[in-house]
Protein backbone atom coordinates (compact mmCIF):
# COMPACT_ATOMS: atom_id res chain seq x y z
CA UNK A 1 0.00 0.00 0.00
CA UNK A 2 1.77 3.03 -0.42
CA UNK A 3 0.54 6.66 0.44
CA UNK A 4 1.87 9.82 2.17
CA UNK A 5 1.51 10.28 6.04
CA UNK A 6 1.46 13.88 7.52
CA UNK A 7 1.84 12.53 10.85
CA UNK A 8 5.25 12.08 11.82
CA UNK A 9 4.75 9.73 14.82
CA UNK A 10 3.54 7.48 12.00
CA UNK A 11 6.27 7.02 9.86
CA UNK A 12 9.00 4.84 12.15
CA UNK A 13 9.68 1.33 10.89
CA UNK A 14 7.17 -0.21 13.26
CA UNK A 15 4.40 1.89 12.08
CA UNK A 16 4.76 0.04 8.83
CA UNK A 17 4.91 -3.24 10.25
CA UNK A 18 3.42 -3.71 12.93
CA UNK A 19 -0.12 -5.07 12.21
CA UNK A 20 -3.32 -5.03 14.53
CA UNK A 21 -6.40 -5.80 14.61
CA UNK A 22 -8.85 -3.48 13.69
CA UNK A 23 -12.72 -3.41 14.17
CA UNK A 24 -15.15 -1.19 11.85
CA UNK A 25 -18.20 -1.80 14.15
CA UNK A 26 -20.71 -0.54 12.31
CA UNK A 27 -19.88 -2.76 9.05
CA UNK A 28 -21.03 -6.02 10.46
CA UNK A 29 -24.24 -8.00 8.47
CA UNK A 30 -24.38 -10.37 11.58
CA UNK A 31 -23.13 -13.29 9.28
CA UNK A 32 -21.33 -14.99 12.62
CA UNK A 33 -18.35 -16.05 10.06
CA UNK A 34 -16.16 -14.91 12.74
CA UNK A 35 -17.44 -17.23 15.22
CA UNK A 36 -17.66 -20.20 12.91
CA UNK A 37 -13.49 -19.52 12.08
CA UNK A 38 -12.81 -18.45 15.70
CA UNK A 39 -13.35 -22.39 16.45
CA UNK A 40 -11.20 -23.33 13.73
CA UNK A 41 -7.77 -22.01 15.50
CA UNK A 42 -5.21 -24.24 16.80
CA UNK A 43 -5.64 -25.02 20.20
CA UNK A 44 -9.25 -23.54 20.15
CA UNK A 45 -10.89 -26.98 20.30
CA UNK A 46 -14.04 -26.05 18.35
CA UNK A 47 -15.46 -23.57 20.89
CA UNK A 48 -15.23 -19.94 19.80
CA UNK A 49 -14.12 -17.57 22.12
CA UNK A 50 -16.08 -14.30 20.60
CA UNK A 51 -19.40 -12.71 20.60
CA UNK A 52 -21.61 -11.58 17.87
CA UNK A 53 -24.31 -9.10 19.61
CA UNK A 54 -27.62 -7.43 18.56
CA UNK A 55 -27.58 -3.74 18.66
CA UNK A 56 -30.92 -3.15 19.64
CA UNK A 57 -32.95 -6.55 18.81
CA UNK A 58 -36.64 -4.99 18.80
CA UNK A 59 -35.87 -2.50 16.86
CA UNK A 60 -33.84 -3.10 14.31
CA UNK A 61 -30.83 -5.23 12.56
CA UNK A 62 -27.57 -4.28 13.46
CA UNK A 63 -25.39 -6.51 15.01
CA UNK A 64 -21.59 -5.69 16.14
CA UNK A 65 -18.73 -7.89 17.19
CA UNK A 66 -17.27 -8.40 20.63
CA UNK A 67 -14.04 -10.01 21.44
CA UNK A 68 -10.94 -9.15 23.49
CA UNK A 69 -9.44 -6.22 22.86
CA UNK A 70 -6.42 -7.34 24.25
CA UNK A 71 -5.81 -4.48 26.64
CA UNK A 72 -2.05 -3.35 27.35
CA UNK A 73 -2.92 -3.21 31.12
CA UNK A 74 -5.46 -5.96 31.37
CA UNK A 75 -7.41 -6.29 34.19
CA UNK A 76 -8.12 -10.28 33.80
CA UNK A 77 -4.02 -11.35 34.25
CA UNK A 78 -3.79 -8.67 36.79
CA UNK A 79 -6.51 -10.01 38.89
CA UNK A 80 -5.29 -14.03 38.27
CA UNK A 81 -3.66 -15.46 41.30
CA UNK A 82 -2.10 -18.35 39.50
CA UNK A 83 -0.31 -16.18 36.93
CA UNK A 84 -1.64 -18.20 34.10
CA UNK A 85 -2.47 -15.78 31.70
CA UNK A 86 0.25 -14.62 29.73
CA UNK A 87 0.88 -11.67 27.57
CA UNK A 88 2.94 -12.48 24.26
CA UNK A 89 5.46 -9.90 23.31
CA UNK A 90 3.45 -8.68 20.49
CA UNK A 91 1.36 -7.78 23.17
CA UNK A 92 -1.48 -10.01 22.66
CA UNK A 93 -3.09 -11.37 26.04
CA UNK A 94 -3.31 -14.76 26.11
CA UNK A 95 -5.32 -17.90 27.15
CA UNK A 96 -4.96 -18.96 30.50
CA UNK A 97 -2.23 -22.01 30.64
CA UNK A 98 -3.89 -25.22 30.86
CA UNK A 99 -1.12 -26.44 33.54
CA UNK A 100 -1.56 -23.24 35.88
CA UNK A 101 -5.08 -21.67 35.94
CA UNK A 102 -6.66 -23.23 39.17
CA UNK A 103 -10.64 -22.41 37.79
CA UNK A 104 -11.16 -19.26 40.24
CA UNK A 105 -12.76 -17.37 37.81
CA UNK A 106 -11.56 -14.01 39.11
CA UNK A 107 -10.45 -13.45 35.51
CA UNK A 108 -14.15 -13.55 34.29
CA UNK A 109 -14.97 -10.80 36.93
CA UNK A 110 -12.32 -8.62 36.17
CA UNK A 111 -12.65 -8.10 32.76
CA UNK A 112 -14.70 -5.35 31.72
CA UNK A 113 -16.26 -6.45 28.74
CA UNK A 114 -17.00 -9.64 29.89
CA UNK A 115 -14.60 -11.85 27.35
CA UNK A 116 -13.18 -15.17 29.32
CA UNK A 117 -15.42 -17.74 29.13
CA UNK A 118 -14.95 -20.67 31.77
CA UNK A 119 -15.58 -24.52 30.98
CA UNK A 120 -17.16 -25.91 34.60
CA UNK A 121 -16.19 -29.22 33.39
CA UNK A 122 -12.63 -28.94 32.84
CA UNK A 123 -12.26 -25.92 35.64
CA UNK A 124 -10.49 -24.08 33.07
CA UNK A 125 -10.45 -20.55 31.78
CA UNK A 126 -10.64 -20.18 27.81
CA UNK A 127 -10.46 -16.65 26.15
CA UNK A 128 -9.41 -15.05 22.63
CA UNK A 129 -5.95 -15.55 22.22
CA UNK A 130 -5.58 -13.54 18.96
CA UNK A 131 -5.09 -16.75 17.37
CA UNK A 132 -0.73 -16.34 18.61
CA UNK A 133 0.08 -18.84 16.30
CA UNK A 134 -0.80 -16.76 13.50
CA UNK A 135 -0.51 -13.79 14.61
CA UNK A 136 3.01 -13.83 16.24
CA UNK A 137 3.95 -14.97 12.15
CA UNK A 138 2.02 -11.74 10.51
CA UNK A 139 -1.05 -13.70 9.78
CA UNK A 140 -4.46 -12.44 10.08
CA UNK A 141 -6.71 -13.98 13.29
CA UNK A 142 -8.68 -15.77 12.02
CA UNK A 143 -11.76 -13.98 12.18
CA UNK A 144 -10.18 -11.45 10.47
CA UNK A 145 -9.12 -13.71 7.77
CA UNK A 146 -13.26 -14.33 7.21
CA UNK A 147 -15.07 -11.12 7.89
CA UNK A 148 -16.90 -10.19 4.91
CA UNK A 149 -17.66 -7.05 5.32
CA UNK A 150 -14.06 -5.49 6.24
CA UNK A 151 -15.78 -5.31 9.78
CA UNK A 152 -12.63 -7.14 11.49
CA UNK A 153 -9.05 -6.02 9.79
CA UNK A 154 -5.62 -6.46 9.99
CA UNK A 155 -3.56 -4.09 9.72
CA UNK A 156 -0.41 -1.71 10.03
CA UNK A 157 -0.62 0.97 12.08
CA UNK A 158 0.27 3.54 9.34
CA UNK A 159 -2.80 1.78 7.71
CA UNK A 160 -4.80 2.76 10.86
CA UNK A 161 -3.28 6.15 10.92
CA UNK A 162 -4.89 6.33 7.28
CA UNK A 163 -8.28 5.48 8.53
CA UNK A 164 -7.96 8.03 10.96
CA UNK A 165 -7.24 10.93 8.67
CA UNK A 166 -10.12 10.02 6.62
CA UNK A 167 -12.85 9.71 9.17
CA UNK A 168 -11.11 12.45 11.36
CA UNK A 169 -13.57 14.85 11.99
CA UNK A 170 -12.04 17.10 14.53
CA UNK A 171 -14.81 16.66 17.19
CA UNK A 172 -12.75 14.06 19.07
CA UNK A 173 -14.96 11.28 18.47
CA UNK A 174 -12.66 9.10 16.06
CA UNK A 175 -12.36 5.73 17.25
CA UNK A 176 -9.91 3.34 19.77
CA UNK A 177 -9.68 3.46 23.75
CA UNK A 178 -11.00 6.50 25.82
CA UNK A 179 -13.65 7.81 26.60
CA UNK A 180 -15.61 4.90 25.06
CA UNK A 181 -13.35 1.60 26.43
CA UNK A 182 -11.93 1.43 29.89
CA UNK A 183 -7.82 1.75 28.35
CA UNK A 184 -5.59 1.35 26.22
CA UNK A 185 -5.99 -1.31 24.38
CA UNK A 186 -3.79 -3.38 21.82
CA UNK A 187 -7.15 -4.03 19.34
CA UNK A 188 -8.22 -0.70 17.53
CA UNK A 189 -11.88 0.15 17.78
CA UNK A 190 -13.39 2.71 14.93
CA UNK A 191 -17.03 3.51 16.98
CA UNK A 192 -20.06 3.70 14.15
CA UNK A 193 -20.45 6.50 12.22
CA UNK A 194 -23.50 7.89 14.28
CA UNK A 195 -21.43 8.56 17.37
CA UNK A 196 -19.20 10.30 15.28
CA UNK A 197 -21.86 12.59 13.45
CA UNK A 198 -21.44 11.27 10.43
CA UNK A 199 -22.61 8.78 7.87
CA UNK A 200 -20.35 6.67 5.93
CA UNK A 201 -20.25 6.11 2.24
CA UNK A 202 -19.79 2.66 1.15
CA UNK B 1 -12.11 8.06 31.79
CA UNK B 2 -15.14 8.42 34.06
CA UNK B 3 -14.45 7.80 37.41
CA UNK B 4 -17.79 8.09 39.48
CA UNK B 5 -18.00 8.16 43.59
CA UNK B 6 -17.07 5.01 44.56
CA UNK B 7 -19.28 2.82 46.23
CA UNK B 8 -17.10 0.19 47.01
CA UNK B 9 -14.03 0.21 49.40
CA UNK B 10 -11.91 0.52 46.54
CA UNK B 11 -8.08 2.16 46.92
CA UNK B 12 -6.99 -0.93 49.41
CA UNK B 13 -3.35 -0.03 50.76
CA UNK B 14 -1.38 0.59 48.02
CA UNK B 15 1.67 2.45 49.64
CA UNK B 16 1.59 -0.14 53.23
CA UNK B 17 1.97 -2.98 50.26
CA UNK B 18 4.64 -1.81 48.78
CA UNK B 19 6.22 -1.77 52.22
CA UNK B 20 5.31 -4.40 53.27
CA UNK B 21 7.18 -6.40 50.29
CA UNK B 22 10.68 -4.65 50.37
CA UNK B 23 10.90 -5.51 54.05
CA UNK B 24 9.31 -8.68 53.50
CA UNK B 25 11.04 -10.51 51.05
CA UNK B 26 14.45 -11.26 52.30
CA UNK B 27 12.91 -12.37 55.76
CA UNK B 28 10.20 -14.13 54.84
CA UNK B 29 13.09 -16.02 51.90
CA UNK B 30 15.46 -16.77 54.95
CA UNK B 31 12.83 -17.92 57.20
CA UNK B 32 11.34 -20.49 55.08
CA UNK B 33 15.16 -21.35 54.01
CA UNK B 34 16.19 -21.84 57.62
CA UNK B 35 13.01 -23.97 58.62
CA UNK B 36 13.20 -25.99 55.84
CA UNK B 37 16.58 -27.21 55.95
CA UNK B 38 16.65 -27.03 59.91
CA UNK B 39 13.41 -29.56 59.22
CA UNK B 40 15.57 -31.28 56.72
CA UNK B 41 18.16 -32.00 59.22
CA UNK B 42 16.27 -33.50 62.18
CA UNK B 43 14.13 -35.46 60.07
CA UNK B 44 17.78 -36.85 58.91
CA UNK B 45 19.39 -37.35 62.06
CA UNK B 46 16.06 -39.00 63.66
CA UNK B 47 15.95 -41.36 60.31
CA UNK B 48 19.63 -42.12 60.21
CA UNK B 49 19.46 -43.02 63.91
CA UNK B 50 22.15 -39.97 64.93
CA UNK B 51 23.80 -40.05 61.48
CA UNK B 52 24.87 -43.59 61.67
CA UNK B 53 23.48 -45.07 58.49
CA UNK B 54 23.84 -42.15 55.96
CA UNK B 55 24.35 -43.61 52.27
CA UNK B 56 26.97 -41.47 50.60
CA UNK B 57 26.32 -42.11 47.52
CA UNK B 58 23.40 -40.14 47.22
CA UNK B 59 24.81 -37.07 48.37
CA UNK B 60 24.52 -35.28 44.97
CA UNK B 61 21.24 -35.90 45.82
CA UNK B 62 20.91 -33.79 48.97
CA UNK B 63 23.07 -30.73 47.24
CA UNK B 64 20.06 -30.89 44.70
CA UNK B 65 17.61 -30.96 46.73
CA UNK B 66 18.60 -28.20 48.18
CA UNK B 67 18.97 -26.32 45.78
CA UNK B 68 15.66 -26.91 44.59
CA UNK B 69 14.15 -25.76 47.98
CA UNK B 70 16.24 -22.13 47.28
CA UNK B 71 14.59 -21.99 43.97
CA UNK B 72 10.97 -22.83 45.42
CA UNK B 73 10.90 -20.54 48.17
CA UNK B 74 12.42 -17.89 46.10
CA UNK B 75 9.46 -18.28 43.55
CA UNK B 76 6.30 -19.14 45.65
CA UNK B 77 7.38 -15.65 47.96
CA UNK B 78 7.39 -13.77 45.34
CA UNK B 79 4.26 -15.49 43.63
CA UNK B 80 2.55 -15.25 47.32
CA UNK B 81 3.12 -11.48 47.32
CA UNK B 82 0.90 -10.84 44.22
CA UNK B 83 -2.49 -9.25 46.00
CA UNK B 84 -4.78 -11.67 44.26
CA UNK B 85 -2.43 -14.30 45.12
CA UNK B 86 -2.67 -13.37 48.82
CA UNK B 87 -6.04 -13.29 49.06
CA UNK B 88 -6.34 -16.81 47.71
CA UNK B 89 -3.63 -18.47 50.09
CA UNK B 90 -5.28 -16.16 53.37
CA UNK B 91 -8.99 -17.30 52.38
CA UNK B 92 -8.12 -20.73 51.38
CA UNK B 93 -5.98 -21.53 54.49
CA UNK B 94 -9.58 -20.46 56.73
CA UNK B 95 -11.50 -22.69 54.80
CA UNK B 96 -9.04 -25.51 54.82
CA UNK B 97 -11.67 -27.57 56.67
CA UNK B 98 -14.72 -27.30 54.79
CA UNK B 99 -16.42 -30.70 54.85
CA UNK B 100 -16.01 -31.06 50.83
CA UNK B 101 -12.08 -30.18 51.16
CA UNK B 102 -10.72 -34.29 50.88
CA UNK B 103 -13.00 -35.34 48.12
CA UNK B 104 -12.20 -31.81 46.20
CA UNK B 105 -8.22 -32.72 46.95
CA UNK B 106 -8.79 -36.37 45.70
CA UNK B 107 -10.25 -34.77 42.57
CA UNK B 108 -7.76 -32.16 41.71
CA UNK B 109 -4.82 -33.89 42.97
CA UNK B 110 -5.09 -37.68 42.77
CA UNK B 111 -7.43 -38.58 40.25
CA UNK B 112 -7.54 -35.74 37.78
CA UNK B 113 -11.14 -35.43 37.40
CA UNK B 114 -10.99 -32.19 35.20
CA UNK B 115 -8.01 -33.65 33.40
CA UNK B 116 -10.39 -36.44 32.22
CA UNK B 117 -12.94 -33.90 30.98
CA UNK B 118 -10.31 -32.60 28.48
CA UNK B 119 -10.21 -36.18 27.25
CA UNK B 120 -8.94 -39.69 28.22
CA UNK B 121 -5.82 -39.50 26.48
CA UNK B 122 -4.36 -36.67 27.96
CA UNK B 123 -5.90 -37.98 31.11
CA UNK B 124 -3.88 -41.01 30.78
CA UNK B 125 -0.87 -39.52 29.97
CA UNK B 126 -0.97 -37.51 33.04
CA UNK B 127 -1.92 -40.08 35.41
CA UNK B 128 1.58 -42.33 34.04
CA UNK B 129 3.28 -39.16 33.97
CA UNK B 130 2.22 -37.49 37.83
CA UNK B 131 1.92 -41.09 39.75
CA UNK B 132 5.17 -42.31 38.01
CA UNK B 133 6.91 -39.09 39.31
CA UNK B 134 5.02 -38.98 42.77
CA UNK B 135 5.80 -43.12 43.16
CA UNK B 136 9.41 -42.06 42.40
CA UNK B 137 9.74 -39.17 44.77
CA UNK B 138 8.11 -41.15 47.70
CA UNK B 139 10.63 -43.76 47.35
CA UNK B 140 13.75 -42.07 46.70
CA UNK B 141 13.73 -39.18 49.37
CA UNK B 142 12.79 -41.30 52.22
CA UNK B 143 16.41 -43.04 50.83
CA UNK B 144 18.04 -39.99 49.84
CA UNK B 145 17.74 -38.66 53.42
CA UNK B 146 17.58 -42.28 55.15
CA UNK B 147 14.68 -42.02 56.50
CA UNK B 148 13.88 -45.34 55.47
CA UNK B 149 16.40 -48.08 54.32
CA UNK B 150 16.83 -51.94 54.89
CA UNK B 151 18.92 -53.99 56.34
CA UNK B 152 19.38 -57.30 56.28
CA UNK B 153 19.35 -58.71 60.13
CA UNK B 154 18.74 -62.64 59.69
CA UNK B 155 19.52 -64.21 56.37
CA UNK B 156 16.31 -64.11 53.70
CA UNK B 157 14.60 -61.69 55.78
CA UNK B 158 14.71 -57.65 55.06
CA UNK B 159 13.66 -55.42 57.95
CA UNK B 160 12.37 -52.21 56.03
CA UNK B 161 13.64 -49.36 59.14
CA UNK B 162 11.62 -45.88 58.18
CA UNK B 163 12.54 -43.17 60.71
CA UNK B 164 14.80 -45.45 62.56
CA UNK B 165 11.90 -47.84 63.40
CA UNK B 166 11.57 -50.92 62.36
CA UNK B 167 8.31 -51.03 60.10
CA UNK B 168 8.11 -54.70 59.04
CA UNK B 169 9.60 -57.30 58.30
CA UNK B 170 9.97 -59.29 54.91
CA UNK B 171 11.11 -62.21 52.95
CA UNK B 172 14.17 -61.14 50.62
CA UNK B 173 12.08 -63.01 47.53
CA UNK B 174 8.33 -62.07 48.42
CA UNK B 175 5.68 -59.49 46.97
CA UNK B 176 6.42 -56.68 49.50
CA UNK B 177 10.54 -56.73 49.11
CA UNK B 178 9.77 -57.23 45.21
CA UNK B 179 7.68 -54.02 44.77
CA UNK B 180 9.87 -52.24 46.97
CA UNK B 181 13.29 -52.76 45.13
CA UNK B 182 11.51 -52.44 41.30
CA UNK B 183 9.00 -49.30 42.55
CA UNK B 184 11.33 -47.22 40.85
CA UNK B 185 11.52 -49.62 37.84
CA UNK B 186 7.85 -49.78 38.02
CA UNK B 187 7.92 -45.50 37.99
CA UNK B 188 9.85 -45.26 35.63
CA UNK B 189 8.27 -46.91 33.03
CA UNK B 190 4.75 -45.39 33.78
CA UNK B 191 7.24 -41.92 33.26
CA UNK B 192 8.55 -43.31 30.03
CA UNK B 193 5.38 -44.60 28.82
CA UNK B 194 3.56 -40.72 29.70
CA UNK B 195 6.37 -38.66 28.48
CA UNK B 196 6.10 -40.58 25.05
CA UNK B 197 2.20 -40.57 24.84
CA UNK B 198 2.40 -36.63 25.38
CA UNK B 199 5.52 -36.15 22.69
CA UNK B 200 3.80 -37.91 20.37
CA UNK B 201 0.78 -36.15 20.61
CA UNK B 202 2.42 -32.82 20.31
CA UNK B 203 4.20 -33.93 17.00
CA UNK B 204 1.63 -35.88 15.70
CA UNK B 205 -1.23 -33.29 16.06
CA UNK B 206 -0.73 -29.87 14.58
CA UNK B 207 -2.94 -28.10 16.70
CA UNK B 208 -0.88 -29.01 19.67
CA UNK B 209 2.29 -28.34 17.96
CA UNK B 210 1.69 -24.51 16.97
CA UNK B 211 1.83 -23.68 20.58
CA UNK B 212 4.77 -25.71 21.87
CA UNK B 213 7.77 -24.02 22.75
CA UNK B 214 11.48 -25.76 23.34
CA UNK B 215 12.44 -24.55 26.68
CA UNK B 216 8.49 -24.54 28.24
CA UNK B 217 6.81 -27.19 26.81
CA UNK B 218 9.44 -29.85 25.87
CA UNK B 219 12.23 -29.55 27.97
CA UNK B 220 10.40 -31.13 30.88
CA UNK B 221 9.35 -33.47 28.71
CA UNK B 222 13.18 -34.50 27.88
CA UNK B 223 14.19 -33.95 31.10
CA UNK B 224 12.20 -36.36 32.76
CA UNK B 225 12.77 -38.67 30.35
CA UNK B 226 16.46 -38.59 30.50
CA UNK B 227 15.65 -39.45 34.51
CA UNK B 228 13.58 -42.35 33.72
CA UNK B 229 16.07 -43.84 31.12
CA UNK B 230 18.95 -43.57 33.25
CA UNK B 231 17.34 -44.99 35.79
CA UNK B 232 16.31 -47.99 33.77
CA UNK B 233 19.85 -48.63 32.98
CA UNK B 234 21.25 -48.67 36.21
CA UNK B 235 18.76 -52.02 37.21
CA UNK B 236 19.84 -53.35 33.52
CA UNK B 237 23.54 -52.92 34.18
CA UNK B 238 22.86 -54.50 37.56
CA UNK B 239 20.83 -57.43 36.32
CA UNK B 240 22.32 -58.47 32.59
CA UNK B 241 26.04 -56.75 33.01
CA UNK B 242 26.70 -57.25 36.40
CA UNK B 243 27.33 -53.70 37.71
CA UNK B 244 29.87 -53.37 34.71
CA UNK B 245 29.94 -48.60 34.51
CA UNK B 246 27.81 -48.77 37.37
CA UNK B 247 29.55 -46.19 38.95
CA UNK B 248 29.41 -44.00 35.89
CA UNK B 249 25.81 -44.36 35.24
CA UNK B 250 24.88 -43.69 38.69
CA UNK B 251 26.32 -40.34 37.96
CA UNK B 252 24.99 -39.31 35.11
CA UNK B 253 21.55 -40.56 36.68
CA UNK B 254 22.27 -38.26 39.47
CA UNK B 255 23.08 -34.91 37.29
CA UNK B 256 20.28 -35.66 35.39
CA UNK B 257 17.81 -35.65 38.89
CA UNK B 258 19.94 -32.59 40.00
CA UNK B 259 19.11 -30.57 36.81
CA UNK B 260 15.41 -31.35 36.98
CA UNK B 261 15.21 -30.18 40.40
CA UNK B 262 16.73 -26.96 39.92
CA UNK B 263 14.71 -26.61 36.60
CA UNK B 264 11.33 -27.51 38.64
CA UNK B 265 10.41 -24.13 40.17
CA UNK B 266 10.64 -22.49 36.79
CA UNK B 267 9.23 -24.25 34.04
CA UNK B 268 6.60 -26.30 33.36
CA UNK B 269 6.57 -28.54 36.25
CA UNK B 270 6.32 -25.61 38.46
CA UNK B 271 2.75 -26.86 38.94
CA UNK B 272 2.88 -29.24 40.84
CA UNK B 273 4.09 -27.61 44.16
CA UNK B 274 1.85 -24.71 43.49
CA UNK B 275 -1.23 -27.18 42.15
CA UNK B 276 -3.07 -27.47 45.60
CA UNK B 277 -4.02 -23.95 45.42
CA UNK B 278 -6.90 -25.55 42.90
CA UNK B 279 -8.43 -26.89 46.27
CA UNK B 280 -8.35 -23.48 47.84
CA UNK B 281 -9.83 -21.73 44.99
CA UNK B 282 -13.04 -24.15 44.82
CA UNK B 283 -13.23 -23.81 48.71
CA UNK B 284 -13.64 -20.20 48.43
CA UNK B 285 -15.74 -19.72 45.45
CA UNK B 286 -17.79 -22.50 47.35
CA UNK B 287 -17.94 -21.37 51.05
CA UNK B 288 -18.35 -17.59 49.45
CA UNK B 289 -21.06 -18.75 47.02
CA UNK B 290 -23.57 -20.18 49.68
CA UNK B 291 -22.96 -17.52 51.74
CA UNK B 292 -23.94 -14.60 49.66
CA UNK B 293 -24.61 -14.12 46.12
CA UNK B 294 -24.42 -11.19 43.97
CA UNK B 295 -27.11 -9.86 41.61
CA UNK B 296 -26.46 -8.61 38.39
CA UNK B 297 -26.87 -4.59 39.02
CA UNK B 298 -28.89 -5.11 35.53
CA UNK B 299 -31.15 -8.19 35.03
CA UNK B 300 -30.67 -9.21 38.46
CA UNK B 301 -29.10 -12.74 37.89
CA UNK B 302 -26.82 -14.29 40.63
CA UNK B 303 -23.68 -14.98 39.29
CA UNK B 304 -20.62 -14.71 42.07
CA UNK B 305 -20.31 -14.45 45.30
CA UNK B 306 -20.54 -11.03 46.92
CA UNK B 307 -17.40 -11.68 48.21
CA UNK B 308 -15.36 -12.34 45.22
CA UNK B 309 -16.58 -9.27 43.52
CA UNK B 310 -15.23 -7.62 45.74
CA UNK B 311 -12.31 -9.32 46.29
CA UNK B 312 -11.47 -8.61 42.50
CA UNK B 313 -12.47 -4.78 42.89
CA UNK B 314 -10.16 -4.38 46.20
CA UNK B 315 -7.20 -6.33 43.72
CA UNK B 316 -7.73 -3.85 40.66
CA UNK B 317 -7.91 -1.31 43.14
CA UNK B 318 -4.44 -2.06 43.91
CA UNK B 319 -3.05 -2.03 40.60
CA UNK B 320 -5.08 1.51 39.66
CA UNK B 321 -7.62 -0.17 37.79
CA UNK B 322 -10.99 1.12 38.39
CA UNK B 323 -14.28 0.32 36.17
CA UNK B 324 -17.00 2.94 38.44
CA UNK B 325 -19.47 3.46 35.74
CA UNK B 326 -21.71 6.62 35.66
CA UNK B 327 -24.92 4.52 35.41
CA UNK B 328 -23.79 3.50 39.09
CA UNK B 329 -22.09 0.15 38.91
CA UNK B 330 -18.79 -0.99 38.80
CA UNK B 331 -18.06 -3.54 35.67
CA UNK B 332 -17.65 -5.93 38.11
CA UNK B 333 -21.16 -6.21 39.14
CA UNK B 334 -22.85 -7.10 36.02
CA UNK B 335 -23.63 -10.68 34.93
CA UNK B 336 -21.09 -11.30 31.99
CA UNK B 337 -23.83 -11.58 28.91
CA UNK B 338 -24.95 -7.64 30.40
CA UNK B 339 -21.42 -6.52 31.04
CA UNK B 340 -20.94 -7.59 26.96
CA UNK B 341 -24.20 -5.93 26.13
CA UNK B 342 -23.45 -2.75 27.99
CA UNK B 343 -19.80 -2.03 26.30
CA UNK B 344 -22.22 -2.43 22.83
CA UNK B 345 -24.15 0.08 24.12
CA UNK B 346 -21.23 2.44 25.01
CA UNK B 347 -20.26 1.56 21.60
CA UNK B 348 -23.24 1.84 19.64
CA UNK B 349 -25.18 4.28 21.89
CA UNK B 350 -28.88 2.25 21.93
CA UNK B 351 -29.17 0.26 25.46
CA UNK B 352 -28.73 -2.37 24.13
CA UNK B 353 -28.20 -4.20 28.09
CA UNK B 354 -31.61 -2.90 28.71
CA UNK B 355 -33.35 -4.80 26.09
CA UNK B 356 -34.76 -7.69 27.77
CA UNK B 357 -33.65 -10.26 25.01
CA UNK B 358 -31.27 -13.24 25.44
CA UNK B 359 -28.17 -12.90 23.78
CA UNK B 360 -29.07 -14.61 20.09
CA UNK B 361 -26.29 -17.35 18.93
CA UNK B 362 -23.18 -16.96 20.36
CA UNK B 363 -21.73 -21.09 19.76
CA UNK B 364 -21.40 -20.54 15.86
CA UNK B 365 -23.81 -23.87 15.62
CA UNK B 366 -25.40 -22.26 12.73
S1 LIG C 1 -10.53 -7.34 27.11
FE1 LIG C 1 -10.81 -8.54 29.01
S2 LIG C 1 -9.99 -10.53 28.49
FE2 LIG C 1 -9.19 -9.12 26.96
S3 LIG C 1 -7.22 -8.43 27.78
FE3 LIG C 1 -8.75 -6.93 28.43
S4 LIG C 1 -9.35 -7.65 30.46
FE4 LIG C 1 -8.33 -9.38 29.48
S1 LIG D 1 -9.89 -18.84 36.35
FE1 LIG D 1 -7.79 -19.46 35.86
S2 LIG D 1 -7.05 -17.87 34.46
FE2 LIG D 1 -8.88 -17.05 35.47
S3 LIG D 1 -8.12 -15.90 37.21
FE3 LIG D 1 -8.58 -17.96 37.96
S4 LIG D 1 -6.66 -19.09 37.76
FE4 LIG D 1 -6.45 -17.25 36.52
Amino acid sequence: MTMTINDSTYTTETAKTKRRLYMELENCIGCRSCLAACTQCGGHEQRNRNYVYDVNPLVNRQTMPLMCLHCVDPACARSCPAQAIQIHETGAVLSALVEKCIGCQNCTIACPYGIPKFDEEENLMYKCDLCIDRTKDDIPPMCASVCPSNTLQWLTEEEIAEKQNRHDLDNEKWVTSMPYLEGETNVKVNLPGILQGTVKLF
Amino acid sequence: MEQVTSKQPINGSNKKHQNNINNAFASHYAKSMFIAISGLAILTFIGTRMFTHVDLNLYGYMVGTIVFLGGFFYRFIAWGERPPTKIMIKKGIKLLFRKSTPKTSVDHLATYKFIWNRGIYRWTQHVMIGWGCLLACAVTFPLVFSWMYFTMEENGMYTIVLFGMDLMVVPADGAIAFLSYNALNISAIMVIIGVCMALYRRLKNMQARAEQQLFYDFLPLYLLLFISITGLLLTVINVFLHGKGHYVMSLIHQFSVIVTLIYLPFGKLAHIPFRPLSVFARNYREHYGEKEMKECKVCGTEFVSTEQSNDVINVLGTNNIEFNMNDGFNLAELCLPCRRKYRIARFSGSPTHQVPVKEANQNAKG
